[in-house]
């Protein structure tokens, strides 16, 4: 019985060892900063305004417009595996902070999105209908979600929102 | 059906003379909840009677009118009021089960409804109420239930392609779309449902089958490249997950001793000659499917006994509590919940959409609704409510039933 449960100890710390290695390598791996090369970037000409992240894995782009795009980070594509299904949201449905509007699915596991910010829904991205495969080759590009009109700018200088620099140190933290 | 279940056991554990107490500690070897101060048969009969509140068959419904006619009128008083014992006892009130969801922790939950929306709402509670914390792995949480016949769907699915929606209705299974993905699969009472919640930052789809592999230790049982379990070649268990607000859950079916031959006939192949459908929903895989129980456990209960003692063992704590529930202990959040997943509108008016051509006709839909079709009469209808005025013989749309 003694013997049994110190060996069920190793197998525990071994197992999360092991998890903590491959976490932190994936962490490492993820490149979360927005590409430049399509929408949510270009969008505006001089890019966007703002860019934040939240604790879920979403980004943010916000253009001068005061429309924004929203997809999921590298780091939560690269997790959650090859995506099989995109829910997405009808136009013109409106959200709060925090407000779930979709999901991905992804081997078996359907992955509720959250709106960082208030506002009403504008576009969806019909690509991901046929193509849910853009949430992993491209999720802060081609593989944008939604685009939203938002209700309040000040919203993105909420202490909720991280910049790039605070979600990959979020990241790299070991809770 | 359920509320003599229910009746059953409290008849039982009344009569027996054990106290119920709050909290229902299971000493970690020992195959029931409670302390058991009697003779082996006792032991024994108790199991039994037990392993009967799963068992699909005309023994569960024990009073019959003959039978309390039969009987002295003081002994059904009797068992009144032992049944009222019980549910302020034995089963967690809606208070106490609000407390333990709503407080950080780790606990066990056996659900003795059978009811499959009950049960997912209890599911869908306990995930959404469960408090984040600090540490790492979160509160993990472990759910067991055994849900009456019904086909299950994942969200993400498009049910009219996927089931056999007519026979499901016919032979008396409910139809059930749940929230986490995946494909679809049959529950009866020969099935039991395992849930294990964790926060999202351990979260690994493959840790608990991982876990019930070794747990298990029966060298014909091993995992595929999917993540699910398999005996000699057949799936035993299907696996579903769901992700949200920073936790994460991984709930799968472990096919005990189901009623394998009734099963043929509900779920679709991938392939029906007459039918093309167009739709990114998720498929479901085929698999051949078989039972466990009398292989490498013997009853349902041993499942829970086995998971809930191993999980212990595996963090160490002998005292985490196990908890029984059923509808009595329904918060008013769980009831809208369940509501909901009983709803046409969740079950056929708001998944993926989808095109169908059945024999040369188009039907496309959108919300359920059909939007555009060669024959301008069916737009603006649900697709649940055309499909109900099918008729077997239809030359055109027969195969798509």
């Amino acid at each position: 019985m003694f013997s049994s449960s110190i060996s069920r100890t190793a197998f525990v710390s071994s197992r999360i060892a092991k998890s903590t290695v491959s976490r932190l390598f994936l962490r490492a791996q993820s490149t979360n900063a927005l590409n430049q090369s399509q929408l949510p970037f270009t969008f505006s000409q001089t890019g966007p305004k703002t860019v934040k992240y939240t604790t879920q894995h979403e980004w943010v782009a916000a253009h001068p417009d005061g429309s924004a795009f929203i997809g999921i980070t590298k780091y939560a594509a690269d997790a959650l595996g090859d995506a099989t299904y995109v829910e997405l949201p009808d136009v013109d449905t409106e959200l709060e902070a925090g407000d779930s509007f979709g999901s991905v699915e992804s081997v078996k596991s359907a992955s509720e999105i959250y709106s960082p910010v208030a506002g009403t829904v504008v576009e969806v991205n019909e690509a991901l209908s046929d193509s849910p495969q853009l949430i992993n080759s491209d999720p802060a590009g081609e593989g944008w979600i939604i685009k939203i009109k938002i209700n309040d700018e000040a919203d993105l200088q909420s202490d909720e929102l991280l910049s790039l620099e605070q979600y990959e140190a979020h990241l790299k933290e070991d809770h | 059906m359920i509320s003599k279940c229910t009746h059953r056991v409290a008849t039982t554990l009344l009569r027996s003379g054990i106290s119920v107490p709050k909290r229902l500690y299971t000493p970690a070897n020992n195959q029931i909840p409670f302390e058991l101060d009697e003779t082996d048969e006792k032991y024994k009969e108790l199991n039994n009677i037990y392993r009967e509140l799963f068992t699909p068959t005309d023994k569960a419904n024990i009073l019959t009118t003959k039978d309390i006619e039969s009987n002295k009128r003081s002994e059904v008083d009797e068992i009144n009021e032992e049944l009222n014992s019980l549910y302020s006892v034995g089963v967690l009130s809606p208070a106490e089960l609000e407390d333990a969801v709503k407080s950080n922790g780790r606990f066990v939950i056996r659900s003795v409804s059978t009811n499959p929306y009950f049960n997912l709402a209890l599911e869908d509670y306990v995930f959404r109420n469960t408090p984040l914390t600090e540490n790492k792995t979160g509160n993990e949480r472990i759910l067991l239930y055994t849900n009456d016949k019904c086909v299950v769907v994942g969200k993400n699915q498009n049910p009219w392609k996927e089931t056999y929606m007519r026979n499901i209705a016919s032979r008396g299974y409910n139809f059930v779309r749940r929230r986490s993905g995946g494909g679809a699969v049959v529950h009866d009472l020969g099935n039991v449902n395992y849930s294990y919640l964790t926060s999202r930052e351990s979260f690994r789809r493959e840790f608990f089958n991982q876990q019930l592999v070794q747990w298990l230790s029966n060298e014909n049982i091993t995992l595929n490249d999917r993540g699910d379990l398999i005996y000699k070649g057949y799936k035993i268990s299907g696996s579903a997950f769901k992700i949200a607000k920073g936790k994460a859950y991984h709930h799968g079916t472990m096919l005990i001793d189901s009623d394998l031959a009734q099963f043929k006939g509900l779920l679709k192949p991938d392939v029906i000659p007459g039918v093309e459908w167009t739709c990114n929903s998720v498929e479901s895989v085929r698999s051949k499917v078989d039972n466990i129980g009398g292989k490498a456990i013997s009853s349902i209960d041993d499942f829970c006994n086995l998971i809930t003692d191993q999980f212990r063992n595996l963090v160490d704590d002998s005292e985490i509590p196990m908890f029984y529930c059923d509808e009595s202990s329904s918060l008013l959040e769980i009831t809208e919940i369940s509501e909901n997943l009983r709803s046409k509108e969740w079950k056929f008016m708001s998944g993926p959409r989808f095109e169908v051509i059945c024999n040369d006709v188009t039907i496309k839909v959108e919300k359920g609704v059909i939007i555009e079709s060669d024959w301008p009469e069916l737009v603006g209808m649900p697709f649940y409510k055309f499909y109900d005025e099918v008729r077997e013989d239809d030359k055109i749309f027969k195969h798509l039933l």
